[in-house]
C-alpha cells in the first residue's frame, strides 16, 4: 500500500527532523560547553526545596503568591482554545472579542509587574 | 442580529465603566501610591457619568448580546440606585481611608469593578449573564472587605466573606445547572416558555438552590450569618458600600429572575420568598436589640429591611413591584445617611463604633445629633419620615394581593424594630455626654445632610421616584 | 451497562454534597474549604456537560467553560486573602476565626 504510507510521509518527515534536533542539542553541550561542577548545580532540582527532606516542612508564602498569579493567567487558555478551533467561524468579531480580551490581561499583567509581584525578593 | 454599536449604545453605562477602571489600572500602576487621589476622583467622574449616560440615554428597551443582556425601565432605575450607592461610597471613603493609612488607588477601581458587576447583573436576562455579573461584583467586594490588610477584624470578614459566598454561588450554581438541564435554556423568557405547562419537579429544585444563592446575597434570613460579622470587620466606608448598592443589584436581580423566568410557578417561588421574607423581618427585629456595636446594629437592621422590600417581591403583581422598587430607592438613600454619620465618630483621630458613643451628641454636634434621629425616625418607619411610605407601598401590594397575613406580621414587627432606633435617638438626646467626635470633613457631613433632606421632603413631592418607580413595574407587566 | 444522564447526574449530587459537607463539618483548615468549594464547582460543572450533551445544546458546556474560568480567579482571591489572614493571625485553622463573635 504505497498511498497509505505516503500520506504519513510528511509525519516520517517530521519526526526525523525533530530526533535529528532534538539529539543534536543533547550532544552539542558535551563538545562545546565549559564545564566547572559545583555542589548547587549538581544537586537535584527541586523548587527550592532539599531533595530528601520532609514533604510536611512549611514553605514559603511567596510560592503562593506565584501560583496565584499563574492561576489566573493559565486558565484563561479555556477561552483560546475553543476561540482557535473555531476561528474560521467566528469572524471579525469573533477575533478582536479575543483581542480585546487579551488586552484586558495584558493590563492585569502591567499591573502585577509594575507593583513588583513579579519580583522574588 | 443586531449591529454592534446598537448593543454598545444600550450597555453604554457599562462599556464606560469597563474601559474606566482599565485605564484607572494603568494610571494607577504606572504612576505608583501616589496617584490614588487622582484615581479616587477620576472614578467617582466615571461613576456620574454612567449615572448621567442612564438618565438622559435611550428610553426604549432592547435586548441585545445574543438575548444576554436586557436594557428596560427597570435596569435603569436600579442601575441609578447601584451607581448612587458606589458615588457616595466613594465620597464617604476618601478621608476615612486616608486617615486609616490604607489610601491605595486599587480602592475605587474594585470599587468600580464591583459596581460593574452589579450594573451587569441587573441587566442579566440569562442564567450565564446572571452569574458572570454576581462573581464580578462579589469577587471585589471579598477583596474590599478585607481591604485593611494589617487589620485582624478586617481580614477575618474578608475570609468569613468570601468563604461563605463562594458557597453560596455554588449553590446557585447547581440551581441554574438542574434549571438549564430541566427547562432545555439558559435564558429568562426561553425558561418561562418551557414553564408554560407547569412546573416540572427538576426545576422547582433548581429554583430553591437559585434563591438560596441570591438570598444570601441580599443577606436575608436564613442566609444572613456573614452579615454582622462582615459589617463589623470591613473598614466603615466599606460597610456603606456593602449596605448599599450590593443589595440594590442583588434584589433587583431576584426581582427579575421570579418575574421574567418563573412567572409560571408563582405559587412555587412565592412560598420560599414569604418565608424569607418573615423570617428576615423577624431576625432583623429581634436580634438588633441587643447589640451595643453601631455596625453590628446596622447589619441586622439591614436584613430586617430587606425582608420589608420582600414583602413587595412575594405580591408578585405590578404594585408589589414598584413598592419594591420605592422601598430600595428610600432604603439606599437613608442607609448612606447613616454611614455617613457613623464615618464621622471619630474621637481624637480614632474611629469608634459603640452605641455608647453618640451618648449625647445632642449636646456636642447638634445637627449631627438632629440628622441622625431623623434618620433613625425613617428606618423605624414613622411618618412623615420617607421610611414610613416605603413600608406603606410595599404592605399596600400585599395586601392587593390578598396576603393580608404577611402586610399585618410586617406591620407588628417594623414597630418592636422602632424600638431599637429610638433608643438609638434616646441614646443620643438624653444620655450622659460621652466625648465630642472631631469635626467630620465637609463632604461627609453633605452626604448626612442630603440623605435627611430627602428623607424628610419625601411626602412634600414624592411624584418623581413614584413615576419612576411605576415605570420601572412596567417593564414586567 | 450505558452510562445515562442520571449517573452523571447522581455523581454530581453526591460531589456537591460532599462539598457542602466539607465546608459544614470540616473544624481544620480552611485550605479544605477552599478545596470544597472547588468540589462544588466541579459538580456543577459534570451536570451542566451531562445536559448538554443529553440535550444535544452547546449551552451548558459554555457556561461550564464561564465556570472553570471564574473558578480559577475565585481560588486566587480566596487565596489572597486566606494569606492576609494568616498573616494576621498566624494560624489558618477554623476554630481560630473568632475575633467577632455575636
Amino acid at each position: 500500500m504505497p498511498g497509505f504510507l505516503e500520506q504519513y510521509l510528511a509525519l516520517v518527515i517530521f519526526a526525523a527532523l525533530s530526533a535529528v534536533i532534538a539529539i543534536a542539542l543533547l550532544v552539542a553541550p558535551f563538545l562545546l560547553a565549559y564545564k566547572s561542577p559545583d555542589t548547587e548545580k549538581l544537586s537535584a532540582y527541586e523548587c527550592g526545596f532539599e531533595a530528601f527532606d520532609d514533604a510536611r516542612m512549611k514553605f514559603d508564602i511567596r510560592f503562593y503568591l506565584v501560583s496565584l498569579l499563574f492561576i489566573i493567567f493559565d486558565l484563561e487558555v479555556a477561552f483560546l482554545f475553543p476561540w482557535a478551533v473555531a476561528f474560521h467561524d467566528v469572524g471579525w468579531l469573533g477575533f478582536w472579542s479575543m483581542m480585546v480580551f487579551l488586552g484586558v490581561l495584558t493590563i492585569g499583567f502591567v499591573y502585577e509587574w509594575k507593583k513588583g509581584a513579579l519580583e522574588w525578593d | 442580529m443586531y449591529p454592534l454599536s446598537f448593543s454598545i449604545a444600550h450597555a453604554l453605562p457599562e462599556t464606560i465603566l469597563a474601559v474606566g477602571a482599565l485605564l484607572l489600572i494603568l494610571v494607577g500602576a504606572i504612576r505608583g501610591e501616589k496617584s490614588a487621589p487622582l484615581v479616587a476622583e477620576l472614578a467617582i467622574g466615571l461613576l456620574t457619568l454612567a449615572l448621567v449616560v442612564i438618565f438622559i440615554g435611550a428610553k426604549t428597551t432592547a435586548t441585545v448580546f445574543d438575548g444576554a443582556f436586557i436594557d428596560d425601565q427597570f435596569a435603569r432605575y436600579m442601575k441609578a440606585l447601584v451607581l448612587i450607592g458606589s458615588i457616595v461610597t466613594l465620597i464617604l471613603s476618601r478621608d476615612f481611608l486616608r486617615r486609616e493609612n490604607i489610601d491605595q488607588f486599587e480602592f475605587p477601581v474594585l470599587v468600580m469593578l464591583s459596581t460593574l458587576g452589579m450594573l451587569m447583573l441587573t441587566s442579566a436576562n440569562s442564567l450565564i449573564s446572571l452569574y458572570l455579573g454576581l462573581e464580578l461584583m462579589s469577587l471585589a467586594l471579598y477583596v474590599v472587605a478585607s481591604f485593611h490588610r494589617d487589620n485582624l477584624k478586617a481580614s477575618e470578614a474578608g475570609l468569613k466573606y468570601f468563604v461563605l459566598g463562594a458557597l453560596s454561588s455554588g449553590m446557585l450554581l447547581y440551581g441554574a445547572s438542574l434549571i438549564y438541564g430541566y427547562a432545555g435554556s439558559v435564558s429568562f423568557p426561553g425558561i418561562a416558555a418551557a414553564l408554560k405547562s407547569g412546573p416540572a419537579i427538576g426545576v422547582v429544585f433548581g429554583l430553591v438552590f437559585l434563591l438560596a444563592g441570591l438570598a444570601f446575597k441580599m443577606s436575608t434570613v436564613p442566609f444572613h450569618m456573614w452579615t454582622p460579622d462582615v459589617y463589623e470587620g470591613a473598614p466603615t466606608p466599606v460597610t456603606a458600600f456593602f449596605a448599599s448598592a450590593p443589595k440594590m443589584a442583588a434584589v433587583a436581580i431576584t426581582l427579575r429572575t421570579v418575574m421574567v423566568a418563573f412567572p409560571n410557578i408563582t405559587h412555587e417561588w412565592r412560598q420560599i420568598v414569604m418565608f424569607i421574607s418573615v423570617a428576615s423581618m423577624a431576625l432583623g427585629s429581634f436580634a438588633a436589640i441587643g447589640q451595643t456595636n453601631i455596625k453590628r446594629l446596622m447589619a441586622y437592621s439591614s436584613i430586617g429591611h430587606m425582608g420589608f422590600a420582600l414583602v413587595g417581591l412575594a405580591a408578585a403583581n405590578a404594585a408589589g413591584v414598584e413598592g419594591v422598587a420605592i422601598y430600595l430607592a428610600i432604603y439606599l438613600v437613608t442607609t448612606l445617611g447613616v454611614f455617613a454619620a457613623i464615618v464621622a465618630m471619630r474621637v481624637q483621630g480614632r474611629s469608634v463604633e459603640n452605641i455608647s458613643d453618640l451618648a449625647g451628641l445632642s449636646r456636642t454636634d447638634g445637627w449631627m445629633a438632629f440628622f441622625m434621629a431623623m434618620l433613625m425616625f425613617s428606618l423605624a418607619g414613622i411618618p412623615p419620615m420617607a421610611g414610613f411610605f416605603a413600608k406603606y407601598y410595599a404592605f399596600l401590594a400585599a395586601v392587593q394581593a390578598g396576603l393580608t397575613p404577611l402586610a399585618v406580621i410586617g406591620v407588628l414587627l417594623s414597630t418592636v424594630a422602632a424600638f431599637y432606633y429610638l433608643r438609638i435617638v434616646k441614646v443620643m438626646y438624653f444620655d450622659e455626654a460621652a466625648p465630642a467626635f472631631d469635626r467630620a470633613p465637609f463632604a461627609v457631613r453633605a452626604v448626612c445632610a442630603v440623605a435627611t433632606a430627602l428623607v424628610f421632603c419625601f411626602w412634600v413631592y414624592p411624584a418623581p421616584i413614584v413615576e419612576a418607580a411605576t415605570n420601572a413595574a412596567r417593564a414586567f407587566f | 451497562m450505558a452510562v445515562s444522564l442520571t449517573h452523571y447526574l447522581v455523581v454530581a449530587a453526591i460531589l456537591f454534597t460532599i462539598g457542602v459537607a466539607g465546608i459544614i463539618l470540616n473544624r481544620k483548615s480552611i485550605i479544605v474549604i477552599l478545596m470544597s468549594v472547588e468540589l462544588i464547582l466541579l459538580s456543577v460543572n459534570i451536570n451542566l456537560v451531562a445536559f448538554s450533551g443529553s440535550r444535544a445544546d452547546l449551552t451548558g458546556q459554555v457556561f461550564a467553560l464561564f465556570i472553570l474560568t471564574v473558578a480559577a480567579a475565585e481560588a486566587a482571591i480566596g487565596l489572597a486573602i486566606l494569606v492576609t489572614y494568616y498573616r494576621n493571625r498566624g494560624s489558618i485553622a477554623v476554630e481560630d476565626i473568632n475575633a467577632m463573635k455575636g
